[in-house]
């Protein structure tokens, strides 16, 4: 009885030793990983900062104006506004019906029939365009 | 026969063993425990405990109200090195000083000496680190540090202000929000609109040029937040270099001088009158001969004939007829007025430099005529805007932000909505009819109040020595920004007819700015549907 509990204590132990080596050589390596993959996350948010801060130098307004006398040929007019679509000036209906118009050709055969086109359509929401009032 | 009362020795060693079996069990058993529970919910343990120290930058960042950014905390690496290491000193002074922009004569004696460990240079970026780590010197140390970036350079530097090289604040913003922004790992939204800041910068750049002046100061505020959409002073400096070029000045002349801001001041005389009903403004007022006061003469800066209304004299600017309309509310009620829209205590906002007011402590009949026009009496042109704000934003008394809010304020009220209107009215009648048609920019309904102060030179008025300003509001039904700009001594041109008044070099400033700003900032024009549909 004594002999078999042994054996098993011993075994156990083996097992239990075993167990143990191969966690603590499992969190070792996680440990490294993680070691690495903090070092790299830290090293890319430091590279975005640095992008980020060079973006934020090239856009600027000031050296986008610079490019933009030097390389576009656009006029430096300050007439460019904001409006409401609902502002713009609307279509004009359609001058007659299709049947209107067939009866005319009928009567004048030279008249093309010329089919009306659909009026505009209005936004629900009045979203906003770039016009040029021209003023 | 006796019974031996001991238990036999077989027994006792079983116990023995079944005890020291016992014990092990138990020892095992603890062990198999910690083992599931490493297993089990070791995980976390393992993550926090492997987990490097975070690094992080001090302090946030500083965007604008679109989230532009104004300054972040970039990486960087200090280079130290180890003299000892080197081969040949001189040849790893002069690599060095080529690979960092050192000083190579102060390495080549620091290394000379062999010894200790020698600062190379700090703030290295990483393409100069990358540089260094080329050259495969030994004995280098690298040492991660932040370095404070401003990404518009000298656009807003003054409001901005400084970091010290262990990115402390000490001036501006940076020392205004110091405690706000360290260690707080979100940017701070300022109130800045960068692209109005580049408009106002490049049109002040541009008045400076033109009338030869000698500095200039200006900024956009919102009537209704109090937030300061812009603010520049001129000349500023490069804040990436942390050196000063000659004419380069790190005084924000917007919060930190104080100045006679003449006739730009009759606001708050003609808001007074209006409010307590000293003048109507249809009344007649007689401005064909100069005021005396003592050995004082009150004049205009042109004939404006025997008699002007009471609208035309503050359209026309006319300092004879102001200063009647500030003799009837006497000293007492104007110094109280004035105190009561802000213009006498210290201002106060994140900006840690601001200056208080200089105004005469013996505040008597003359000095009530001379303050009603705005001189003998001195305040930072922030304060005044604020002041402004408060006539024509219906009347409340808003303290400006640095910071971007989302409401409007609830300031205390100053003047009723009906004087408020009757302001707006008159200011839109000095573009329209009077001495700020300068500024006038049709669609935005702007309004305004021109302003040229004589300027004090070691306490006497220098001659032809000015403070040309010009306070504009836009759109005048319903404001929403203030745009002021002021310009110090300016010089009169051919273009000018040789007028450096408020009016010939401000006013149109004001005017190119708000037909710039207006549409960034999403202000729609009152003519847009008579443009569209003519």
């Amino acid at each position: 009885m004594i002999r078999t509990l042994n054996f098993a204590f011993i075994a156990i132990t083996g097992f239990v030793c075993l167990g143990l080596y191969r966690v603590a050589e499992e969190a070792r390596v996680a440990q490294v990983d993680l070691r690495q993959t903090h070092a790299a996350i830290v090293q890319e948010q430091d590279a975005l900062a640095v992008l980020g801060a060079e973006w934020a130098r090239v856009t600027q307004p000031g050296r986008i104006q610079a490019l933009s006398q030097k390389h576009l040929d656009l006029s430096d007019h300050a007439q460019v506004e904001f409006s409401s679509l609902t502002q713009l000036p609307q279509k004009a209906p359609p001058l007659a019906p299709e049947s209107n118009i067939a009866t005319v050709k009928a009567i004048v055969p030279d008249v093309k029939a010329s089919k009306p086109k659909p009026a505009a359509v209005q936004p629900e929401e009045p979203a906003f365009a770039v016009v040029n009032t021209g003023t | 026969m006796t019974m031996d009362p001991r238990p036999a020795p077989n027994t006792i060693v079983k116990h023995r063993i079944g005890f020291a079996a016992g014990l092990c069990a138990f020892g095992f058993g603890i062990v198999i425990l910690r083992l599931v529970h490493v297993m089990v919910f070791g995980a976390g343990l393992a993550a926090s405990a492997g987990a490097a120290p975070p690094v992080s930058p001090m302090r946030a960042d500083f965007v604008d109200r679109n989230d532009v950014l104004i300054a972040r905390d970039l990486p960087v690496s200090d280079l130290y090195a180890s003299p000892s290491a080197f081969w040949d000193t001189n040849e790893a002074a002069r690599d060095l000083a080529k690979a960092t922009g050192a000083d190579e004569a102060r390495l080549k004696q620091a290394f000379a000496a062999k010894q200790g460990y020698v600062l190379v240079r700090r703030g290295l970026s990483p393409n100069a680190r990358d540089g260094v780590m080329r050259l495969g010197l030994p004995g280098l140390t690298f040492e991660k540090a932040y370095r404070r970036y401003y990404p518009a350079g000298r656009i807003l530097s003054d409001a901005v202000g400084q970091v010290d090289p262990d990115d402390n604040g000490v001036s501006g913003l940076e020392l205004g929000l110091d405690q706000l922004v360290r260690g707080r790992s979100e940017p701070l939204q300022l109130s800045f609109d960068m692209r109005v800041q580049y408009v106002l910068e490049h049109e002040m750049r541009e008045t400076v040029r033109t009338f030869s002046a000698k500095a200039a100061g200006g900024l956009v505020l919102d009537v209704r937040t109090g937030e300061v959409i812009a603010l520049a002073s001129l000349p500023n400096y490069e804040p990436n270099t942390r050196s000063m070029t000659p004419g380069d000045s790190i005084r924000n002349r917007l919060t930190q001088d104080v100045y006679e801001l003449g006739s730009i001041f009759k606001i708050f005389a003609f808001a007074q009158a209006v409010e307590e009903k000293t003048a109507r403004l249809d009344e007649w007022i007689n401005i064909g001969r100069p005021l005396k006061f003592g050995r004082h003469t009150i004049n205009d800066f042109s004939n404006h004939g025997s008699s002007l209304p009471v609208r035309m004299v503050f359209a026309e600017s006319s300092n004879i007829g102001t200063a009647q309309i500030a003799l009837r509310a006497g000293p007492t009620r104007q110094q109280a007025f004035l105190r009561h829209m802000g213009l006498l205590d210290g201002l106060k906002t994140e900006l840690p430099e601001m200056a208080s007011p200089l105004y005469p402590r013996r505040w008597n009949e003359v000095e009530t005529v001379t303050i009603s026009y705005g001189q003998g009496i001195s305040v930072n042109p922030l304060a005044f805007a604020a002041g402004a704000a408060a006539v024509v934003n219906g009347g409340t008394l808003i303290r400006p932000t640095f910071v971007k809010q989302t409401t409007p304020q609830k300031g205390e009220r100053v003047i009723s909505e009906s004087t408020s209107r009757s302001m707006r009215d008159l200011m839109r009648l000095v573009v329209t009819e009077g001495t700020g048609s300068k500024a006038d920019v049709p669609g935005y309904e702007v309004g305004g109040k021109t302003g040229t102060a004589d300027k004090p030179v070691n306490g006497a008025y220098g001659r032809h020595l000015l403070i040309s300003s010009f306070a504009g509001v836009f759109p005048m039904s319903q404001p929403q920004y203030l745009v002021f700009v002021m310009i110090d001594e300016p010089k009169g041109t051919k273009a000018s007819f040789g007028f450096a008044t408020g009016g010939w070099t401000a006013a149109p400033a004001v005017g190119r700015v708000i037909a710039r700003i207006a549409p960034l900032l999403g202000v729609r024009r009152s003519d847009t549907l008579a443009a569209a549909n003519p």
